[in-house]
């Protein structure tokens, strides 16, 4: 992983569109301001995980997989 | 009386609903964002699972589970801008029910405590609340593991 340290204020660019500024360094968060054009997605990496899961939950839940979770709540 | 209507689901076949139960999530759900209509599904024999099946796509439905079924004294704060898409308040907790999805599959299912869905009762419109700490886990095992070296 590439490691850079930067200040409030300064930015760096990701290839030709995506650029990522430092707006605010807090005592627990930093403050970003992201330009990057509308093909490139943008996702906190939480919500990049319930993504994910969103996909797996709706591949999921065959109506033999939905009997076994609610005998094993019954249990 | 409620206005009935009919829709083909994934785990019911096709079910009757009433038009004021469909919950409305105005930006879909991550990776499903152009699904914004859902049925909520509840069974008797089914509780605490509530379905929420898809008007969009008769082939998709979540597994939710009430949040505090999931994980008693989960604490939740709505950012105001997912209180403003769902058209409440900061003062209307009370109107607010939290569902964790639920992932069925293999040996584990897992509840999803990383994005709850949090549903405005009052005007049904819902959004998954996803969280920016990592209080709770995106895989919550809904139930304990085995113990390892348990009797064969």
């Amino acid at each position: 992983m590439l490691v850079i340290r930067r200040r409030a204020g300064e930015a760096l660019f990701i290839g030709d569109g995506v650029e990522i500024r430092i707006l605010e360094v807090g005592p627990s968060q930093v403050k970003l301001g992201i330009s990057a054009p509308k093909e490139v997605t943008v996702l906190r990496s939480e919500v990049r995980q319930t993504q994910q899961a969103n996909l797996e939950a709706a591949r999921q839940g065959s109506p033999e997989s939905v009997k076994d979770l609610l005998r094993k709540l019954r249990q | 009386m409620p206005t009935m209507l009919r829709c083909a689901s994934k785990n019911f076949g096709i079910v009757e609903y009433e038009a004021d139960s469909v919950i409305r999530f105005p930006r879909g759900l991550p990776g499903f964002e152009s699904e914004t209509l859902f049925v909520p599904i509840e069974r008797e024999a089914s509780k605490p699972v509530l379905f929420l099946q898809s008007l969009v796509t008769p082939q998709l439905c979540f597994i939710t589970m009430p949040v505090e079924s999931v994980k008693p004294g989960y604490e939740l704060r709505v950012s105001d801008e997912d209180l403003e898409l769902i058209g409440a308040t900061d003062g209307m907790s009370a109107s607010l029910r939290c569902l964790a999805v639920i992932c069925t599959g293999r040996q584990r299912p897992t509840a999803n405590l990383l994005g709850p869905v949090v549903i405005n009762l009052e005007t049904h419109q819902a959004v998954q609340a996803v969280r920016d700490d990592a209080r709770y886990a995106v895989q919550h095992p809904l139930f304990p593991e085995p113990e390892a070296g348990g009797c064969s």
